[in-house]
């Protein structure tokens, strides 16, 4: 058995060292043969004079490997680049635009010029993701063309909050199928970044979902018409809730087996965007006007179960805990979404911010909060466009995103529901 | 974090006196010592809480200054040289361009082309108003679109089909989702008049309307006012109102910005150094306008060689560095090098012997060359004049104001895209060359470019690039693609 696995090794290791010894296909070759053969297309066979200018962001280190291309493949046309004295004259230029490499040749034949041309592919750049405590993944939920402002996995569908339905898809084969669109009957216009949360309800079948001015309340029921949904909505300026994960919901009532979680509510201004500051029921700080919160799990001996974690209007970052408001360093680089995610990895439980800056793709990163300070805790996961919605799920072991993907020519913007989760490295 | 402030209190321990130095001076050097010891620390724990980015606030008033006249500048004018701000704010087209150049669905949600791009059906957006809350229709957009162009629209017929419009054309169209995203295409609504309409400022704001994020509710004074539409179908913009004033020269404009009067004021291509100088907080956008020289090909001028001695006496590089102080890029060629990546193959040296020798030894009447823009233009005007005449030209520059006839016409025009093929075409309309532009290839559109360069029409001169400095409350400007600035998705800071 033995000797039979170091056959095997010996043998991998073998093809290992062929496949060095055997030269790789330079990138060039495409182009420099297309271009050489375009370029013997005009001049026809004979002496020419080559010369090659880099107005590109090729690496000077490949220019000598091009030329070797374009000489060998002209010499293949009958195109001979020895010719210094030769009337005729090639002028190659590596150039490249916004969207990809241009190599031009200019044949130059006493006072003719005539010109070729191929595109380069770009290369695509991965960068590598520095290693750090935790690593984050993401995957998709669900792809739509319609602005997606909150999102709920039930154990009857994925209810998804639009800012003018309540849409419930169902499982399917091929992924979720969208069963039932409810519409929530606003009368008063939308703001330009609407926003939206959906909670589980308290028996854990239906939900409560906000959106400005608006209340909705979802519940199932196996067997009715309809798929077994019931979506009604109303006017309301009611405080919405504030999501708790499940895990958290645990350790509270373990503490102590009398323990009821109350909900945390927020009220929340719906003409300027931002939860008011006034929780229900009271924390018994002063909370500044703030848009995002989370309740984040505290350290065992931190003398409290839980702090709620606020992102001001003014940009503060501030923890609220046993009644007072602590300013949070490190946060300079967060955005204006957070959500706390359970991983399992330490004992506490990072908390996952978008990237504060207004590139077209944004990030997630996860930082640690062990006191006042937000130390990150995983290299920034890169998204495939702009966060406009992070949350916690029920079960408070991953995080939702709402990301909207730029869109392509003749569409619309796209927007995807992804789930992000944490693993622990090694 | 910890690190930088173990760092700087290292740093901070380093700079205390040595025992040896004399008492008096120890006890400066120590003074000296502890204040950068406390500017440390203060810095320090500035970088500890600093903040972080909130989402945009709602509410506030944008005040906008600029050299032209706000109304006339923006909303009856398409083009003009301070740009149609406004109009963007208040009109939407069916498409739109995005910052990086992709044509978007705007009024128009979807597009289809057949039989080669000579039939294009555009499905409009349901449940749109227009700011007197009259609805979208296909019928009120085929009445704008035919109104907005005449006889010199990129389709030969419009007409309402259901729920969208169709455009049909003998030739192929392949650009036009992108020219429909111009400002010329704004889908424009005449106001309700009826009895039940509402009320408006003045008979002029109240002539038509759009389904921008901003209303045009007042003009007086020279000063434009906006507000936002709540019922707009992008949303309500964070900003609830935008006063433009107009007719504020660069300098006014920049003293009013530095003592909090202005939030959004100009800067010049060419003044674009003084205000970094000036540490005014700028955004710049890439090439945003050509600069170029329109000759006419008829009269004096129908004979090619002397367009052509035209093209080669004109000397870039000093309009670039004396006039435009090196802000522009000069190019030879319609598109920017960026975007093409073959703008070398058009040389924009200058060659005065060449010119001589093409002109001949004749020396033709006088010419005259004009612009329409404002005293830059008229100072680069001047110059080409200057070596024309070295060149043996006898070049006359027309007064500054409107000009009937001239032989040269010094204009910008604008980069409508950032995808060559579109751009091209635009820019060829921008000069009344109708015919559509079929290539894709960059060899494709290398070949249109030379093919109508070598009438020597007209003379690519400069890329400049559009540019505005920023109060310290205004928050996520962004400039399009074509240099203007996006006011709808603008907040203010320290706004209620």
């Amino acid at each position: 058995m033995k000797r039979v696995g170091l056959v095997l090794l010996v043998a991998n290791c073998l093809i290992g060292l062929a496949g060095l010894a055997a030269p790789a296909p330079s990138k060039w070759q495409g182009p420099a043969a297309e271009l050489a053969e375009q370029v013997a297309g005009i001049v026809g066979p004979g002496q020419v004079r080559l010369t090659i200018r880099n107005a590109s962001s090729i690496s000077t280190d490949e220019i000598p490997k091009i030329r070797t291309l374009l000489e060998e493949d002209l010499k293949a046309h009958g195109v001979l680049t020895s010719g210094a004295e030769s009337a005729n004259a090639i002028r190659v230029t590596l150039s490249e635009n916004t969207r990809e490499r241009l190599w031009v040749a200019e044949v130059i034949e006493g006072n003719q010029r005539q010109v070729a041309m191929v595109h380069v592919e770009p290369e695509m750049v991965r960068q590598a993701q520095a290693g750090t405590g935790l690593t984050l993944r993401k995957q998709s939920v669900l792809t739509t063309k319609d602005p997606v402002l909150a999102a709920l996995e039930t154990g009857e569908g994925l209810v998804v909050v639009e800012p003018e339905e309540i849409v419930i898809y169902s499982h399917a084969a091929e992924g979720w199928r969208e069963q039932k669109r409810v519409a929530i009957g606003q009368r008063k216009p939308l703001p330009r970044d609407p926003r939206g949360v959906i909670v589980p309800s308290r028996g854990g079948e239906g939900f409560e979902a906000f959106v400005a001015g608006m209340v909705c309340d979802g519940s199932y029921a196996k067997g009715t018409m309809d798929g077994g949904w019931t979506v009604r909505c109303r006017e309301g300026d009611d405080p919405w809730q504030l999501s708790v994960p499940l895990s958290l919901q645990t350790a509270a009532t373990k503490q102590s087996e009398n323990i009821e979680v109350t909900p945390l509510k927020a009220f929340y201004n719906s003409s300027r965007d931002y939860f008011t500051g006034v929780l229900a029921p009271s924390l018994g700080a002063d909370l500044p006007q703030f848009y995002t919160a989370a309740i984040v799990p505290r350290p065992a001996g931190s003398g409290s179960l839980a702090a709620l974690l606020v992102n001001g209007i003014d940009g503060k970052v501030q923890l609220t805990e046993t009644s007072v408001l602590k300013p949070v360093s490190g946060a300079r680089d967060w955005g204006s979404d957070f959500a706390v995610l359970n991983t399992g990895c330490g004992a506490g439980a990072p908390v996952v911010a978008s990237g504060s800056g207004e590139a077209i793709a944004d990030s997630l990163r996860a930082y640690d909060l062990p006191a006042q300070e937000a130390i990150p805790a995983s290299a920034p996961l890169a998204m495939d466009g702009t966060v406009m919605a992070l949350w916690t799920a029920p079960d408070g072991k991953s995080v939702l995103a709402v990301v909207r993907t730029p869109a392509n020519q003749g569409a619309a913007n796209e927007y995807e529901v992804d789930r992000v989760v944490a693993s622990c490295n090694e | 974090m910890n690190m930088r402030w173990i760092v700087l209190s290292q740093a901070a321990m380093n700079e205390h006196p040595t025992p040896s130095a004399s008492s008096g001076q120890a006890l400066a050097t120590k003074i000296q010592a502890w204040r950068r010891w406390g500017t440390l620390c203060l810095l320090a724990a500035l970088a500890l809480h600093a903040e972080a980015r909130t989402r945009p606030h709602y509410g506030g008033t944008l005040r906008v200054e600029m050299e032209g006249d706000a109304w006339q500048q923006n909303v009856t004018q398409a083009g003009g040289l301070g740009g149609p701000m406004a109009r963007r704010l208040i009109f939407d087209g069916l498409t739109r361009v995005d910052l990086d150049g992709t044509v978007r669905p705007s009024l128009a949600v979807r597009w289809t082309s057949e039989n080669s791009d000579r039939r294009w059906q555009f499905w409009l957006r349901p449940g749109v108003h227009f700011q007197d809350g009259s609805p979208l229709n296909v019928a009120v957009v085929a009445t704008s679109l035919t109104g907005s162009c005449g006889a010199a629209c990129p389709w030969t017929a419009v007409r309402a089909v259901g729920s969208s419009v169709v455009f049909t054309s003998d030739s192929p169209m392949p650009n036009l989702p992108t020219l429909l995203a111009g400002d010329d295409f704004s889908i424009v609504h005449f106001a309700s008049t009826g009895a039940d309409a509402a009320p408006q400022p003045t008979p002029l704001l109240g002539s038509f309307v759009g389904t921008g994020a901003f209303e045009a509710v007042g003009f007086s004074s020279g000063v434009l006012t906006l507000m936002a539409n709540d019922s707009c179908w992008e949303g309500r913009p964070f900003l609830d109102k935008i006063e433009v004033t107009g007719h504020k020269s660069i300098r006014d404009q920049w003293l009013d910005l530095s003592l909090g009067r202005a939030d959004l004021v100009e800067v010049p291509a060419e003044q674009l150094r003084q205000a970094r100088e000036q540490r005014l907080t700028v955004v710049v956008s890439g090439p945003a306008s050509l600069l170029t020289l329109a000759v006419a090909d008829g009269g004096v001028l129908s004979d090619a060689n002397l367009r052509a001695a035209i093209a080669l006496a004109v000397d870039r590089s000093s309009l670039s560095n004396v006039i435009f102080q090196k802000q522009g890029e000069i190019t030879a060629s319609l598109l920017p090098a960026a975007l093409t990546g073959y703008g070398f193959l058009f040389p924009a040296d200058r060659d005065v012997n060449k010119a001589r020798e093409l002109r001949g030894g004749l020396t033709p009447p006088a010419l005259t060359i004009s612009t329409d823009g404002g005293a830059q233009m008229q100072l680069a005007s001047q110059r080409i004049a200057l070596n024309l005449r070295e060149a043996g030209f006898n070049v006359q520059v027309a007064p500054p104001g409107p000009v009937h006839h001239a032989d040269m016409v010094l204009l910008r025009l604008t980069l409508a895209s950032n995808q060559p093929q579109a751009a091209l075409e635009s820019l060829l309309r921008g000069v009344g060359v109708g015919s559509p532009v079929v290539e894709d290839t960059s060899a494709g559109l290398y070949k249109v470019e030379r093919e109508f360069l070598q009438t020597h029409t007209l003379v690519p001169l400069l890329y400049l690039p559009r540019a505005y400095a920023l109060g310290g409350r205004v928050r996520d400007l962004s400039l399009s693609a074509d240099g203007m600035p996006l006011l709808a998705d603008v907040s203010l800071q320290d706004a209620p």
